[in-house]
């Protein structure tokens, strides 16, 4: 029970926690017209994903190996290059702050009507085939035993709070503050998709290096524990790391890293970081 | 409100990789989820039942015939489980199930080729697994087409033998009447009938030719002609109808053929040809026409072109090579669209290339059409004739690796 409730929980939190951040800003930003599209991408995933997923589980051709990490591993890697641009879009804003902020906030985001729709659907999707075949799996074992199902389907909605309760912690910092954090917070979210989609890839054989291992910490932090999930779901940690993925960690982490510090926490008020949250002026909510 | 147009293009273009990276593998990345429907040789289905768990991973077989192999994974432990056919290095991932929870049960199907395996479960997800030896026997016809493919192959036989017939019964009433004209002396209409007669033979060559006495009996040219030989078919009543002057036959002064050689040697080229023709009708015929003979064929009408017609000594009285040459490049088009489908599934960039070359050289010998025929060999400029032989050899390479393609 447990063991499933901890797959559905990881699962959930990877696809949910981008969308949170995501609606989040848009939110702050006073861009609620926006949200629209985000349901639109969201439920786009999880409807093709079941449908999917059910096609496979249950009609005559299931999907090789091969084929369905490739899904996976190019989805994320798809999804990277959005998230970043989002990234590198609130590093501009944050550093824009004081300065007529709608007005800039507009142009980004009427640009990005339909890549926030996009960017929606692969957080959601990047996952949600596999996350579906291990859903139907469980509803196929309904006959002896619900356990894993409904265990599966309870990590889920944990997950669902969880992000809820980030969404609400988030939208109580001030804007300078949340642009600052949260950006900075998906850079490194980012640069877990990223090598994870590289560690589908290999596993594939797409990508070689699959059996040179970084570190290998499972010890110390077993897949299977509680906070091995949360590390995975919300950073796509892996205690066992390929050479080639820490590479691409780190060789997105340090770029991408720095164009958004400079611009978020370096911008009009040269050499400060930004003040800790203060009760503030609070939009919506 | 203003919009930002490279972001929009970059956005769309975000979306058409999407759908490129979520089509391709799923074009290519399918397998028969019930292995009954797969038509593997041997004993047909195999599914092995693997338990998982803390601290073992027992599988009902240690061996299974190649094919469609299932392993029905279920976990019997308490900790998340992943299951791994790995190949004999124990290194490389054949296929794989993860995220199997305690109590759930999933299958990993793969079509297994014959060889050595190790297979593991990970409970917990950690380490290198449990893993045992697994060994994949030979079953015999399996992973080769299976299902469709298979389908596919046998189609493009079956069609392919209803096109053989179809060009003998063409040739035979076509030979009927030329022979007839021949032998009344009527030369012009002769002339005229010889070139569009042999089309239907020139289409069909590698077939005739695998009845090996037929060939030369009909199709046999006076340069190849062995000592002690005797000259008869179709190019011995080509040179009497396009009589040459001495100075093109060796300085000898060309002697007709009386009335009687004609109608015995006419009578000879019909009954050959009926010969052809109830050879191929013949029910063992079929029996001799799958993919490899179809593939070789496509290659051997190709290497014909090459080797006769661009050449122009395959009709060096009449200079009608292009239309052999048109009806070479049929017969190996024929052949090559009806293995198309499989040679699409298994190897599609071969088959892009073999598409834009045949196109090619249709295209080139588009340019001497006349009429219902071809401009005789003689008005090709020897450049014209370089660039035809550069297009018949681009498309060899590729069909050469037609039948390799179907059926490994």
């Amino acid at each position: 029970m447990f063991a499933n409730f901890l797959i559905g929980l990881r699962e959930g939190l990877e696809a949910s926690l981008v969308v949170t951040i995501l609606v989040a800003y848009l939110v702050k930003s006073g861009r609620r017209d926006l949200l629209p599209q985000i349901w639109l991408g969201i439920g786009t995933a999880v409807v093709v994903s079941l449908g999917f997923g059910a096609l496979l589980t249950f009609g005559p051709q299931g999907l090789t190996f091969e084929a369905q990490e490739a899904i996976g591993g190019s989805l994320s890697i798809v999804a990277v290059g959005l998230i970043t641009w989002m990234i590198l879009w609130m590093g501009r804003t944050a550093k824009n702050m004081k300065a007529d902020l709608h007005h800039k906030l507009d142009d980004a985001i009427a640009a990005g009507r339909w890549a926030v729709a996009v960017m929606a659907l692969l957080a959601v999707g990047r996952e949600g085939l596999e996350t579906t075949l291990f859903l139907w799996a469980g509803a196929q074992a309904t006959g002896q035993t619900v356990q894993p199902l409904v265990g599966a389907l309870l990590g889920l909605a944990v997950a669902i709070v969880l992000a809820l309760a980030v969404y609400r912690g988030a939208l109580r910092l001030n804007l300078r503050s949340f642009f600052a954090w949260t950006g900075a917070f998906l850079v490194v979210v980012a640069a877990g998709v990223l090598s994870y989609g590289v560690h589908d890839l290999q596993e594939a054989g797409i990508l070689p290096g699959l059996h040179s291992l970084a570190f290998d910490v499972s010890a110390q932090i077993p897949p299977t524990s509680w906070y091995g999930t949360v590390l995975k779901g919300v950073f796509n940690f892996s205690p066992a790391t390929t050479w080639l993925e820490l590479v691409v960690w780190w060789a997105y982490l340090l770029p991408v890293g720095f164009i958004f510090v400079r611009a978020a926490w370096f911008g009009p008020s040269r050499g400060r970081a930004p003040q800790p949250a203060t009760p503030a002026s609070l939009e919506g909510n | 409100m203003t919009r930002n147009r490279a972001s929009r293009t970059a956005t769309r273009t975000a979306a058409l990789a999407l759908g490129a990276v979520v089509a391709a593998p799923l074009l290519a990345g399918c397998v028969p989820n019930d292995p009954a429907s797969s038509e593997a040789g041997g004993d047909g289905p195999v599914t092995l039942s693997v338990s998982s768990t803390a601290d073992a991973c027992d599988v009902s077989a240690a061996e299974a015939p190649s094919g469609n192999v299932v392993f029905s994974v279920k976990n019997d432990g308490d900790e998340v489980t992943e299951f791994y056919l790995l190949a004999e290095d124990g290194l490389r991932i054949v296929s794989e199930v993860e995220n199997i929870g305690p109590g759930l049960t999933r299958d990993l199907v793969v079509v297994a080729k014959p060889g050595s395996y190790v297979t593991a479960c990970k409970p917990g997800m950690v380490g290198d697994g449990i893993r045992a030896d697994f060994t994949v026997t030979d079953s015999g016809a399996d992973t080769a087409p299976t299902g469709e493919l298979a389908d596919q192959v046998d189609a493009a036989a079956v069609n392919y033998v209803a096109y053989v017939k179809d060009q003998t019964e063409q040739l035979l009433t076509g030979t009927e009447d030329f022979v007839a004209a021949y032998t009344d002396g009527d030369d012009d209409t002769a002339r005229d009938l010889y070139a569009p007669v042999r089309l239907h033979w020139e289409r069909i060559e590698p077939v005739a030719e695998s009845f090996g006495d037929l060939d030369p009996s009909m199709d046999l040219r006076e340069a190849d002609l062995e000592a002690g030989q005797e000259w008869t078919g179709w190019h011995l009543l080509e040179k009497d109808l396009w009589a040459p002057e001495p100075a093109d036959n060796g300085g000898e002064k060309y002697t007709p053929l009386t009335t009687a050689e004609r109608a015995d040697y006419a009578e000879r080229l019909l009954s050959d040809t009926q010969e052809l023709y109830d050879r191929t009708h013949a029910a063992e015929f079929a029996d001799t026409i799958d993919a490899a003979a179809i593939g070789n064929g496509a290659k051997g009408l190709l290497d014909e072109v090459a080797t006769g017609k661009v050449t122009g000594e395959e009709e060096i009285w009449s200079h009608t090579d292009l239309w052999d040459f048109q009806a070479n490049v049929d017969g190996a088009k024929v052949g090559y669209d009806g293995l198309r489908d499989v040679v699409l599934a298994k190897d599609e960039a071969l088959a892009g290339d073999l598409d834009e070359r045949f196109e090619t050289l249709q295209g080139l010998l588009d340019q001497y059409q006349e009429g219902d025929g071809f401009v005789a060999y003689t008005e090709l400029t020897p450049d014209q004739v370089k660039e035809l032989a550069a297009a018949v050899d681009a498309l060899s390479e590729p069909l050469s690796q037609l039948t390799a393609a179907v059926v490994l």
